[in-house]
């Protein structure tokens, strides 16, 4: 009876349209997903992952297209139903499928029992999968009072229990901490290797992608590209080039002129240089840049995003975004204070027994884009809310532009512009009535305000965008209008919560570009919250936080030299069998390592024996071992060793 | 300076709340359902008064007298719906919802009035609604009394007709004050604005404050220089602004030329004390609103309070009718203040020296609740 030939394609999806309000939100597109796989989704929000997810497992109804799940179609809800059995959905949102009253135990049964599980299978299945999450002591718990990383395993297990043949994970990382991810991504593929399990999983972090078997990249409800992660790199040959410039904004306005990727990172520029050798691109930097000193220069390996980039620029997508911002300085500088923008010192906020916040302290320099880095629930917003003067803070103090955030919260808020995650705008106005009326708020009025609205809309490239109404702008539009209308009254220090949550790459390149330019012309201090690991290599300083704590306080670029002095490189291993190779290597004293895709990342300070070690001990467990590659230390594997460090020493401080 | 800096930041808050209602179409159609239409179905369609009540008949004595007296039983205010021909086919009509009376003559009806006899007429009312069928019995009684006493006059002693009104008889004049025609649409209508005002003028302002809390700019309103007062002044403003407007779309345009109100009170004063009313429920709105956290928890909040405030407003039962603690209960209502005030003045032009105690009443309750809610937005 069986059709061997098909069953090892899991998903075959054709042609896929979805039309939402007589508009084809989602056109064209194919995916096949082979049995055994990790297929991952990836695009910004709004690409179409969640609505294509969703058909799949026949709770959306489509226009076009044919969808096949083990073969059978499930264009219909009849059809849909006979699949349902076979398959694990877990939608997006933090513990979402759950329900919070229960505990983790009771979760795990009711799924259980909606699933008609055995009761002798549920037991040991449910051993074994709470071992493997690590929530073994949390059986009795409420749901409610997980971590966010916590929630997403449980949701894990409960769309795992009755073992189908195909996992559906929609989001299932975005703002967990990154040690829970990591931890996740290891769950998971040893889950689908013990089980034969096939997943698809959609994520909206690109640098997720190594994660993956194969990856499919979305965007406005359309496919780019499909294949390896590698694969995806390949298709766009060239270099970044990272210099250090003695004139950073000059070089800056140079580079953008000749090249149409240029990002400031802190005080570096990266650039990336179509279709030339890692020698050529830099050079060919260098030359343009011949009449400034150049402190330093290296080139990397472009990365997803880049090519992500490239191929939208390829459709002309960036010029729906804006022209760049134009370099002359407009407006007052603003004149240099003495001392620091920003002193948090010993910050606590408790909100019944819960420590949101646990004594926080730092420094932000005028003019300095400075980042708070963590997961949800890490405590960031809380912090901001508590230097704007909006939540009195339970101890410690704090001094934002010179004034105590206690006694004058009034002066605070009158010198500080905040924009916060949900934007903060009037939908049903449109965007020169919510700029007229922050105006009018902050004290404008009149021919200043007009003034002051023209130079913000000219910094931020909204011009044409006045009359229309708020409701109706895509989100990199609305988030550049939320920035607008914190900065008519110049203030001198920025308070942004999460501002690029949402917004697609090509926005919070263009947003940067700005903050770049609020920071280095006009003199504006910058204090910026997010969960995006690669977006804090933005600023000039950052502080990661976890539950509620500072865990490193540094630069980008210091940290991660940090990183190296205390535990080396980092090496990407490319092998067959990722789990059985983590295995191997935890148990022979290597535990650092952590399973991206098919490859095994682990740092080391003595590359040579390290690498024969692995060698050794691959080959004599009959694993092979394809390719070893040294590759540069990322935010995430930062704030992942940072974390664990603080966890260790907890742990032996408590056996003590 | 600061001052010019207090007011431009009212103003554009203001400007700001209004912008918003007027782009809530489905807000918008409901004030103007509310102070157009739902006005003038009140005034018009709504009524204490008895018309077209439906009446089945069993004459059991068809004589020229049943048919004189069941012929005062007419139209506009009574319809005659069939000739039954037992008592049971009566209550048949009664059972079913299809008469509200049955009027029973018996049979020797005729030949008792003509020999001078006392007799009686049996009829059988549908109370489950009981104003018109209380209605329906007064007037019924009222109706046979007087035909009662023109028989007795004629028969047997034989005066005709003209004479009976030489007999010596009480004489009542009855003068009507204030509605002189007993018009009930206006008193309907009037009654249905001030709910109408009492409903918006706590949901505006509530459902306005909400919405920024859900939306989350209320954070954004926070951060920014503006105290508490200016954060909730201009919504309750802005919503007394359009609340003022709809009352008087309502008076002049619905209420005076559809059902011929005149307008004796003194008007600016009305519209004053309007406001003042306004005010002290969107205090109460707005106290409200900074509890709860949804739309859906507001309109749910607007009836758990409209109701009880309604009930013990004294709009549908004078005060004096009421038990005693509830006529107590009823000086936190600002409705009632408000009842006592709008009511006096349009129908009986009073005076300040008339209603100061009601204004009092609603300055108190109106600043106990905005103190409430302005102390809770600070927290």
């Amino acid at each position: 009876m069986e059709v061997t030939g098909t069953m090892s394609t899991i998903i075959d999806v054709e042609n896929f349209g979805k039309r939402y309000r007589r508009l084809d939100v989602i056109s064209n597109v194919s995916v096949t997903v082979q049995r055994g796989e990790i297929h991952g989704l990836i695009g910004p929000d709004g690409s179409g992952k969640s609505s294509l997810l969703k058909a799949i497992a026949g709770v959306l109804d489509f226009e076009h297209g044919i969808i096949r799940v083990f073969g059978q179609r499930v264009n219909s809800e009849e059809e849909a139903e006979r699949i349902k059995g076979r398959i694990g959905f877990m939608p997006q949102g933090l513990g979402q499928n759950l329900y919070a009253e229960l505990s983790v135990e009771e979760n795990i049964d009711f799924f259980a029992r909606l699933r008609m599980v055995a009761p002798a299978d549920l037991e040991t299945r449910k051993t074994r999968l709470l071992e493997m999450t690590h929530l073994e002591r949390f059986r009795e718990r409420p749901m409610k009072h997980l971590s966010g990383g916590m929630k997403q395993k449980l949701g894990l297990v409960c769309s795992l229990i009755h073992q189908p043949e195909l996992i559906i994970l929609d989001e299932p990382t975005t703002g967990v901490d990154p040690v829970s991810r990591r931890d996740f991504w290891v769950i998971l593929s040893q889950l689908l290797e013990e089980y034969g399990t096939t997943a698809i999983v959609s994520t909206a972090y690109m640098d997720e992608a190594s994660r993956f078997h194969r990856v499919s990249l979305m965007y406005k409800g359309e496919m780019l590209a499909q294949g390896k992660p590698q694969e995806i790199r390949a298709l766009v040959s060239g270099t970044v080039v990272v210099v250090k410039a003695s004139s950073q904004i000059e070089a800056f306005a140079i580079l953008k002129s000749q090249y149409l990727q240029v990002q400031p990172i802190g005080h570096h520029l990266r650039v990336f240089v179509g279709k030339q050798s890692s020698e050529q691109a830099e050079s060919a930097v260098k030359g343009s840049l011949s009449h400034l000193e150049i402190a330093e220069c290296y080139s990397l390996r472009p990365e997803l995003e880049d090519v992500l980039v490239t191929l939208l620029i390829d459709r002309n997508e960036h010029k729906n975004v804006g022209s760049g911002p134009v370099f002359k300085t407009m407006g007052r500088k603003n004149g240099k204070r003495n001392g620091p923008a920003i002193v948090a010192r010993d910050l606590v906020q408790n909100f019944g027994a819960f420590r949101a916040v646990d004594h926080l302290s730092f420094e932000v320099s005028q003019g300095e884009i400075f980042g708070l880095l963590g997961a949800n629930g890490a405590g960031k917003t809380t912090a901001i809310k508590m230097l704007t003067g909006i939540l009195p803070s339970s101890s410690g103090n704090g001094q934002v532009a010179g004034v105590d955030m206690q006694k004058a919260a009034q002066t605070i808020k009158s010198r500080v512009g905040y924009m916060s995650q949900a934007f903060s705008l009037y939908e049903d106005l449109s965007a020169l009535e919510n700029l007229k009326l922050y105006g009018g708020i902050y004290g404008l009025s009149g021919t200043g305000l007009k003034e002051r609205i023209e130079q913000t809309l000219a910094l931020t490239g909204l011009q044409g965008y006045e009359s229309e109404m708020t409701q109706g702008l895509p989100m990199g539009v609305r988030q550049r209008l939320a920035l607008s209308c914190a900065l008519l009254h110049r203030p001198s220090i920025l308070f942004l919560d999460e501002p690029t949550s949402g917004v697609d790459p090509l926005g919070r390149r263009r947003f940067w570009e700005i903050l770049f330019q609020l920071s280095r012309e006009e003199g504006v201090s910058i204090l910026v919250t997010t969960h995006y690991m690669n977006e804090a290599e933005h600023c000039d300083h950052l502080v990661l936080m976890y539950a509620g704590r500072s865990v490193a306080d540094e630069t980008p670029a210091g940290m991660k030299l940090a990183l190296r002095k205390e535990a080396g490189e980092l090496l990407e291993l490319t092998v067959d069998r990722p789990v059985r190779v983590l295995e191997v290597l935890e148990e022979n004293g290597l535990s650092d390592a952590a399973i991206f895709g098919n490859c095994i990342h682990l740092l080391t300070k003595n590359i040579s024996d390290t690498v024969l070690k692995i060698r050794f001990l691959l080959e004599s467990n009959n694993l092979s071992l394809h390719k070893v590659d040294e590759i540069p230390i990322s935010m995430e594997d930062v704030f992942v060793h940072r974390v664990m460090a603080l966890e260790k020493h907890a742990s032996q401080r408590q056996q003590a | 300076m600061t001052r010019f800096l207090w007011f431009n930041r009212l103003r554009v808050m203001i400007r700001k709340e209004l912008l918003q209602l007027g782009r809530d179409t489905a807000l918008l159609l409901f004030i103007v359902y509310g102070f157009v239409f739902d006005v003038y179905l009140a005034g018009a369609g709504f009524t204490f008064e008895l018309r077209n009540a439906p009446f089945v008949l069993l004459d059991n004595d068809r004589s020229e007298f049943s048919r004189e007296l069941t012929g005062r039983f007419n139209e506009p205010i009574f319809r005659f719906v069939a000739d039954v021909q037992g008592a049971e086919e009566a209550m048949g009509f009664l059972d079913r919802g299809k008469a509200l009376a049955g009027l029973e003559i018996p049979q020797d009806f005729y030949e008792s009035l003509r020999e001078g006899r006392q007799t009686e007429v049996q009829i059988n009312i549908d109370a489950t609604n009981n104003v018109p069928a209380l209605l329906f019995s007064s007037y019924a009684e009222q109706i046979i009394s007087d035909y009662g006493f023109e028989a007795a006059g004629m028969y047997p002693k034989g005066f005709s007709e003209s004479d009976i009104f030489t007999l010596p008889q009480v004489d009542d004049q009855v003068r009507v004050w204030f509605n002189s025609n007993l018009k009930d649409s206006w008193f309907m209508a009037v009654i249905e604005l001030f709910t109408i005002i009492s409903i918006l003028s706590i949901m505006l302002p509530a459902a306005a404050f909400v919405r920024e809390k859900e939306k989350g700019t209320i954070e954004q309103l926070r951060v920014s220089p503006l105290s508490p007062m200016l954060i909730i002044m201009p919504k309750i403003l802005s919503m007394t602004l359009v609340i003022l407007g709809g009352t008087f779309v309502s008076i002049f345009f619905v209420i005076h030329p559809f059902f011929d109100m005149p307008l004796h009170g003194n008007l600016p004063v009305f519209f004053l004390v309007t406001a003042l009313y306004a005010f002290a429920t969107a205090g109460i709105g707005i106290a409200a609103a900074s509890i709860v956290r949804t739309q859906g928890q507001v309109a749910m909040l607007v009836v758990l309070l409209v109701m009880p405030m309604l009930l013990l407003s004294g709009s549908w039962t004078p005060p004096e009718a009421m038990p005693d603690i509830a006529r107590k209960i009823m000086i936190v209502s600002p409705l009632y203040h408000y009842f006592e005030a709008g009511l006096g003045i349009i129908f009986r032009d009073a005076g300040l020296g008339q209603i100061w105690h009601s204004i009092l009443g609603l300055s108190a309750i109106g600043a106990i609740a905005f103190g409430f809610g302005l102390w809770h937005v600070k927290r």
